[in-house]
């Protein structure tokens, strides 16, 4: 029997007690690949494992999280948003271009930026509700269409300058702390409350299920369906003014490294690609287990075809760590004692 | 029911033959005798390639050439297939000549073969092609990587712990590049490649894969890069106070920081060379001299000069174009992330620093001729040429010397 | 049983008795008849902007263009019935470019030895993502994910930058056409949707509609689902294979990013052609014709003269204007099925 069918076949209370459980393990369980990787990473190099390779990560990761939090949400869903790379852009080119070399406090940019990506969001959103449009199909033309909005806006070179806050959000010290690795566990614990606390994330997970029956159970199903894509697609704009304040500048393929991590963080992280499973926490585990093994296989001294496939072995290996079965299989071990 | 299908198609084909055969409008030829050129992209969205493309577009639109081209800029994305889709078409629509930067050194040869046949014109920039009847004008041949991986030798006093910012993974450039660059190297055993990686040309790509690696190895001595150094300035200072001697390309960020005595004095020293833009103008105008009959030159390689501006020759520039030696804008003209090689008071002097940002034409400027000498570029197999042989001084420094033996 | 029949008919593969006319007209538009109108219109547009469209020529030099991605979106075709993704068709791709441009085997001999070759490497990574997915049980697009990467780092290891040269006859020969007019890369397309309309009504071809539409339901009704399942993954694996032959013989060159490009696009024409991503339905025919209009479209915005930059602006609305109107006319299908 599939997963998605045992999940459906079960009765609301026991199916709330296993989620929750088995979530914890996955969860769990990257927390512990994440540690092991770290002190692993120490046979490659010394300085790996240190404090300060966690701080690298911590930062490198902190884009893919604010990201994968939006992926996660329309995948619970059991949507897809492939806009992501071209929102991030959007974001990344709004925030910057009002900033000539005059006015980098303008304190409007973020909103407007933010706003612009929710819009856009939405645009996805009617498509995907009302046209009926698959939400793959949807979200890939409507970021080939921003992209190409893009580049035709800025004729190829996005001008101006990071403004001022979005430099302040990536560049300073908070307590001794630099401030992204505040700002992403203060953004990890807002996602948590939202996702797995609160009415609107019991509503995604319930539409994710099996949407005819919670529209039956008074789930405002419409909203709750429009909600993600909004929420994605202005994390999306929000890690493009990020990365702005990271690197001090937009490029128009600034966004392209996010798109096939932010779904593997989250399918990794244990949620179903059909929707109706998973939690942030586990998608923030799978953003920084993927961060990590960034860190480690630029460290590894083999050509890069090679690193690329003890990449992709690694992640398999994950997977394979990680899959359903096993955390069946250790529930009933400990249900039997 | 596929021989329905079968007849469907026909019949839908009959149709629009009859509906719109007679009524075809004469599409292919080029109005009022003008020359139709085509500027041909595999992709944009950096500041390299827009400032290249937008030389040619400034070039295009300065006397006399504004009355006699018509330049049409088509940007087909980094799929091979969609460029060679893109020539077809050109060949099709009766081009006179196209400029374009290849994305692939081989894949597009029989498109161009073809169109040569149809007596259409082929000029690459920067990237070259090793189909033999297109002209290829580019840097490659003139030794980036042995020139400035020597550099940072000397730099280094022939020791220490170097990264390599490579461009993008399995790319032609990149790999001609950094063979040049590990010839340097392995000739030095006190010279350690601690980590190499792929910035895809990009700032941020840059900054984030040399962020990586300074986890791993802090206490770096050295970087090479390919585009995208300013990227590597930025990593390092985000990782503590500390620059190291790095070579890398023409941004203006790279250049104005190899001038700045702060950034000195945190230890950065260095050259700035590399792919310059300026390539593509140089390419239309020699294309244009050929088409206006007012030069004869078969299909041949041609070496543009390599950039070449260690930190004491870096000069702030005061006007809009490079005039009394200076080499780069300053911050509040241009981003860091522009290519200042993109102005030849040599070669192009019609444009400047506004042509580069948005493609616009100099007030007055007319055409002014290109030097009557075309220098040849050396075989670099599958790279410019097939079945050819690279030449024995292949890798032989040009513009620095060893100062330290290994 | 009821679960059989139900099955059954949401996947279309056993009318109830009567009603023919509309079902007759709901079963074309499942085959593609929408997708084949726009493609003709399109090539009528293409036609009326470029008189040299319907020369031998260009319609060769288009269908060789089309066909990596076809027979790339036909292989994705398969997974995606079966309600899957499949991510590995660019490293499948890629690995098959390499290894014939690295190992060129000229020739009639060479070229059939080259596309065994390509069958057998798209035929085991297949069988891998069917394994990984089938009875490891992970999900496809995660399973694929990790595979293309492995793949993408095998092809960069056999060739780490653009090079090579693919056997001359085979790039010259596949490329030609027959006659003077028929193209040959066609006939593999013709080839492989030939072979598509038998093997949907096989046993193979039900059950794996039938897996789609409800996987539970299916294996209730006696269907081996991760028997199935495995041969899906190899099939589209094949699929894969041959569209790196065909992708070689075009460029008649090695690059080992080659099929990252075809990645995003083979989903793209998966839908264009009507094919919901959520399983149990769709055809690879007109998945096939969903890439074909896609490369139409390229050249229909060329010739169109749209400024360069904003062509994706078109290429997006063409794709959510083109599904959404599928979709409709589907709906009016159905309803006079039902009728």
């Amino acid at each position: 029997m599939s997963n998605e069918t045992a999940t459906l076949s079960q009765t609301g209370d026991t199916r709330k007690a296993a989620r929750i459980k088995r979530e914890t393990v996955s969860t769990v369980a990257i927390a512990i690949i994440c540690v092991v990787l770290l002190y692993l990473s120490r046979f490659i190099s010394p300085a790996l494992g240190s404090w300060s390779q966690v701080e690298t990560v911590l930062i490198l990761g902190s884009f893919l999280v604010v990201v994968a939090f939006g992926q996660g949400l329309v995948i619970l869903t059991g949507g897809l948003d492939l806009s992501i790379p071209a929102l991030i852009t959007l974001g990344g080119v709004l925030s910057t271009t009002a900033v000539g070399a005059g006015n980098p406090d303008a304190w409007f940019l973020l909103p407007a930026a933010l706003l612009a990506c929710g819009f856009v969001g939405f645009l996805s959103a009617v498509g995907v509700v009302w046209l009926r449009v698959p939400p793959f199909i949807m979200t890939m033309a409507m970021s080939i269409i921003v992209a190409s909005a893009a580049l035709g806006i800025t004729k190829g070179t996005p001008r101006g300058y990071a403004p001022d806050a979005a430099v302040a959000l990536m560049k300073s010290h908070i307590l001794g702390l630099p401030s992204p690795i505040v700002f992403v566990i203060g953004f990890v614990f807002l996602g948590w409350l939202l996702q797995e606390r609160s009415p609107l994330g019991r509503y995604l997970y319930a539409i994710g299920t099996n949407a005819e029956a919670s529209r039956i159970a008074g789930v405002p199903v419409t909203a709750m369906q429009i909600f993600p894509y909004v929420i994605s697609a202005m994390c999306a704009g929000f890690a493009g003014f990020m990365l702005v304040g990271y690197s001090s500048g937009a490029t128009l393929r600034m966004g392209d490294d996010y798109l096939l991590p932010s779904i593997a963080a989250v399918v990794i992280g244990g949620s179903s690609i059909l929707g109706g499973q998973g939690s942030f926490l586990g998608t923030v585990g799978g953003a920084f287990l993927l961060t990590i093994l960034g860190t480690i296989i630029s460290a590894i001294g083999l050509e890069f075809g090679l690193r690329t496939i003890i990449e992709g072995t690694i992640i398999l290996i994950a997977l394979l760590l990680l899959r359903e079965e096993l955390f069946n299989r250790i529930r009933s071990i400990r249900r039997k004692a | 029911m596929l021989k329905h299908r079968l007849k469907l198609a026909a019949s839908a084909m009959v149709i629009a033959a009859a509906a719109f055969g007679a009524t075809a409008p004469a599409h292919a030829q080029s109005e009022d005798g003008k020359y139709k050129i085509y500027l041909s992209l595999s992709y944009s969205g950096n500041a390299w390639q827009s400032e290249a493309a937008n030389i040619v577009k400034a070039l295009a639109a300065t006397a006399p050439y504004k009355d006699s081209v018509e330049l049409i800029e088509v940007i087909s994305g980094t799929d091979p297939q969609a460029q060679i889709s893109a020539y077809e078409s050109m060949i099709e629509d009766g081009a006179d000549g196209i400029v374009s930067f290849p994305i692939s050194s081989s894949a597009l040869n029989r498109t161009i073969r073809r169109g040569c046949d149809e007596g259409v014109l082929f000029f690459m920039y920067d990237a070259t092609v090793t189909e033999s009847c297109a002209y290829n004008v580019s840097y490659l041949s003139s030794g980036f990587g042995e020139n400035s991986a020597q550099a940072l030798v000397n730099e280094l006093g022939g020791k220490g712990k170097i990264f390599l910012s490579r461009g993008v993974p399995g790319n032609s450039v990149d790999q001609r590049h950094t063979d040049g660059a590990m010839h340097i190297f392995n000739q030095y055993p006190g010279i350690e490649v601690v980590a190499e990686y792929y910035s895809y040309w990009d700032d941020r790509t840059t900054q984030q894969e040399t962020a990586k690696a300074l986890a791993a190895h802090p206490d770096v001595d050295g970087i090479w890069a390919q585009a995208g150094e300013y990227g590597a300035i930025q990593a390092l200072m985000d990782a503590g106070d500390r620059l190291v001697p790095m070579t890398g390309e023409n941004s203006a960020g790279f250049r104005l920081a190899l001038a700045d005595p702060a950034m000195q004095e945190k230890g950065l020293r260095g050259v700035s060379a590399g792919s310059p833009p300026a390539q593509s103008g140089y390419a239309f105008k020699l294309m244009m001299e050929i088409l206006t009959g007012k030069r004869e030159l078969e299909p041949m390689n041609i070496e543009y000069p390599l950039p070449w501006v260690p930190a004491a020759d870096v000069k702030v520039c005061e006007g809009d174009s490079y005039e009394n030696g200076c080499n780069v804008f300053p911050k509040d003209r241009v981003p860091s992330s522009f290519v200042s090689e993109v102005l030849n008071p040599e070669l192009l002097p019609e444009v400047n620093v506004e042509s580069a940002l948005n493609g616009t034409p100099v007030e007055g400027a007319t055409i002014q001729p290109l030097p009557e000498d075309v220098p040849e570029a050396a075989n670099l197999p599958g790279i410019n040429c097939d079945d050819c042989e690279a030449p024995a001084t292949l890798y032989e420094l040009t513009k620095v010397e060893a100062t330290v033996q290994p | 049983m009821t679960d059989l029949t139900q099955t059954a008919r949401r996947s279309e593969v056993q009318p109830p008795q009567g009603r023919l006319a509309g079902q007759t007209f709901a079963r074309l538009l499942q085959g593609g008849l929408i997708i084949v109108i726009l493609y003709f219109a399109l090539y009528a547009l293409y036609f009326y902007q470029q008189p040299r469209a319907l020369s031998a020529g260009s319609i060769a030099a288009l269908m060789n263009n089309t066909v990596p991605l076809a027979l790339a979106a036909a292989g994705q075709t398969f997974v995606i019935i079966s309600r899957g993704f499949d991510l590995s068709v660019a490293g499948v791709i890629s690995v098959c470019n390499v290894v014939m441009a690295v190992y060129p085997l000229d020739g009639p001999g060479g070229a059939v030895m080259s596309i065994l070759m390509c069958v057998a490497i798209g035929g085991s990574v297949g069988a891998v993502n069917g394994f990984l997915v089938a009875y490891l049980r992970l999900q496809s697009i995660a399973a694929t994910l990790a595979t293309m990467i492995i793949c993408q780092g095998v092809a960069l290891v056999i060739l780490n930058a653009p090079g090579g040269r693919v056997a001359d006859w085979l790039s010259y020969e596949l490329t030609d056409r027959l006659f003077k007019t028929i193209p040959i890369s066609g006939l593999f397309v013709l080839a492989v949707v030939l072979a598509w309309l038998y093997l949907r009504r096989t046993s193979f071809g039900i059950s794996l509609y039938a897996i789609g539409a409800d996987e539970h339901a299916a294996s209730l009704s006696g269907i081996n689902v991760r028997k199935v399942r495995f041969f899906t993954f190899v099939s589209a694996g094949v699929l894969y294979g041959l569209a790196g032959f065909m992708l070689s013989a075009q460029t008649a060159t090695g690059n080992p990013t080659s099929g990252t490009p075809l990645l995003l696009l083979s989903f793209a024409a998966v839908a264009l052609g009507g094919t919901s991503l959520s399983g149990g339905k769709g055809s690879l025919f007109a998945s096939v014709m969903g890439a074909a209009t896609l490369m139409l479209l390229q050249k229909v915005l060329f010739s169109s003269g749209v400024s360069s930059f904003y062509t994706g602006v078109f290429q997006g609305c063409v794709l959510i204007i083109a599904v959404v109107f599928s979709g409709l006319i589907e709906k009016l299908g159905e309803r006079a099925a039902k009728l």
